[in-house]
């Protein structure tokens, strides 16, 4: 979902003595993230649009290294992730998101973690992972669910709605119509429909909410789904969605990090991912 | 001016409402807004505003006709409607005041986008409309132009400097946004993939339009017919040249005061 952009550092460390700097750059669909580590240690975010992949790499780093006033040389090792990973240029290694979703819920909620659902705004995916954050399996979501976190911004612009504030009104309405939970397209037309036959706006958009839970959770059931759980990526921070998807899958997710915006949890293991390169590169044979 | 010269059309879509204010065959001022939930408060704001643009007060207005797929849903006292007519005659008529040689219009909305033929009087002689699986082509039009940085004008304008024709998946628009999305992931330029943005609408509107007789002269209403990159790729694919009408997005406002007491 695209957000505000804004970059900040998580903690202030002396990066001048530190021994491994280190970044994941994610390139999503809809934003494009950067977690700086010193000495595997969270230092600075960033989370900024993306409009061409290729610029909101290097946007999003830049505005990482600004805030924590580094420079590019002086990071060690850059891993990339996300969809639009081949455009980190400044990246040494790209990894999957799948990877790095997997090690950076682990590092976050710690290592009971074993399903992660990744909902963003194009893809959905279902990570299973070891204690360790290894990614063992994964379920992407099918072309026809693609799109489910963009489609929410879309939504609440047709409803003349915040996208933050739409979660919220579905949560205000118990019944509501049902929509098509198989197609996006036919659920927002749908939802078009049902205002003509003035349907009270929070029951529309709680259907809504509750037609993408559906299919959410279609992909979790068929990916098997074991405790703990957590969700990732942007839809993590919708209500209107988390709450029907936990109810249907008769599941409670790990709550929040309230220090851990969801969205920036693959950049997270990206980085996690360019540490561990990084000191084994450093302590290799040579 | 006198009361009751005028006339108000208000065209209650999917995505925007608009009006346009009208004396005889003069177009004195018009107004589009979002739609959102609240279709009567959109009805009252855009005729509202379409009265400030002509330059008069709601009060000097004589009748106001609505349609649209809401037009039914704005009557009530709250806006003085006196008389509803269907979208499809509305753009019939619409299309036959802006073009008096049009005998089919193609309408491009956000949500629907619909062809409908006509004789010399405006009367209807046959109707397609898309099928629900390409709903949402405007919106995704739009949504595209956002997510690339862009206006629609803009990416109209970039979408014609393009020089590699790349193509999105024909099955639906949230199919091709992701396919889009993967075009600009893969650094595909820009240009090219604004491109494939218009050519997959120009596609689904001509895909429609093999259901129905194109009888000359073709005109293009709604508000994707202002995409030149669009028109480019329609003209194309439907053999034929169309024209944009003059204020597209108003044909259906215009169609229903043209409506007004069954055309008179």
């Amino acid at each position: 979902m695209i957000e505000q952009d804004y970059a900040s550092v998580k903690k202030p460390l002396d990066w001048k003595k530190a021994k491994a700097i280190v970044a994941g750059v994610d390139v999503g669909a809809a934003s494009s993230k950067t977690v700086i580590l010193v000495d595997g240690q969270p230092y600075a975010v960033s989370h900024v649009t993306t409009r061409v992949p290729k610029e909101a790499a290097l946007k999003a780093m830049n505005a990482a290294l600004a805030k924590a006033g580094l420079t590019l040389e002086k990071i060690h090792y850059i891993v990339g992730t996300g969809r639009g990973k081949a455009q980190v240029t400044f990246a040494r290694e790209t990894l999957s998101e799948v990877a790095c979703g997997a090690a950076g819920a682990v590092r976050v909620w710690g290592p009971s973690v074993r399903t992660v659902l990744d909902a963003g705004a194009q893809s959905c995916k279902v990570i299973h992972c070891t204690e360790k954050g290894r990614a063992t399996a994964f379920l992407w979501n099918d072309k026809c669910a693609a799109g489910i976190g963009r489609s929410m911004e879309v939504f609440a612009d047709l409803a003349k709605k915040e996208v933050s504030e739409i979660g919220n009104i579905a949560l205000q309405s118990d019944q509501f119509p049902k929509l098509s939970d198989f197609c996006a397209v036919y659920a927002q037309s749908e939802a078009l429909d049902l205002m003509r036959s003035n349907v009270p706006p929070e029951q529309v958009i709680a259907a809504y909410h509750h037609a993408m839970a559906k299919r959410i959770s279609i992909l979790v059931g068929r990916a098997g789904l074991k405790e703990d759980f957590v969700v990732i990526g942007g839809l993590a921070k919708n209500p209107g969605v988390m709450g029907p998807l936990e109810s249907i899958l008769k599941v409670s997710r790990l709550a929040s990090k309230p220090e851990w915006d969801p969205t920036l949890i693959p950049a997270l293991g990206a980085a996690l991912f360019a540490d561990a390169f990084y000191r084994r590169q450093q302590s290799g044979p040579y | 001016m006198s009361k009751g010269n005028c006339l108000a059309g208000i065209d209650a879509g999917h995505v925007h409402t608009k009006a346009v204010i009208m004396r005889g065959a003069e177009i004195l001022g018009y107004c589009t807004v979002p739609t959102g939930f609240d279709l009567v408060a959109a009805a009252q704001t855009a005729l509202k505003d379409a009265s400030d643009h002509a330059g008069i007060s709601i009060g000097e207005l004589g009748e106001i006709v609505g349609t649209g797929i809401f037009g039914d849903r704005i009557k009530g006292p709250s806006l003085n409607v006196t008389e509803t007519v269907p979208e499809y005659m509305a753009d019939a008529k619409g299309a036959l005041f802006l073009n008096r040689n049009s005998r089919t219009v193609i309408d491009v909305g956000g949500n629907i986008h619909k062809a409908v033929r006509y004789d010399q009087r405006g009367g209807l002689l046959d109707v397609i409309q898309n099928d629900k699986c390409a709903d949402g082509l405007g919106i995704f039009y739009t949504n595209m132009a956002k997510a690339m940085g862009l206006s629609e004008e803009e990416l109209s304008e970039l979408a014609l400097k393009s020089t590699q024709s790349l193509s999105l998946a024909i099955q639906c628009a949230l199919s091709a946004e992701s396919d889009a999305i993967d075009l600009l992931c893969q650094g595909n330029d820009i240009a090219d993939v604004a491109d494939a943005v218009s050519k997959i609408v120009a596609e689904r509107v001509a895909d429609m339009c093999t259901y129905l007789e194109l009888t000359k002269e073709v005109v293009v209403a709604g508000g994707l017919a202002k995409s030149q990159a669009m028109i480019k790729h329609l003209e194309r694919l439907i053999k034929q040249d169309v024209s944009v009408l003059n204020l597209p997005e108003y044909v259906g406002a215009i169609g229903a005061v043209m409506s007004h007491e069954g055309g008179k």
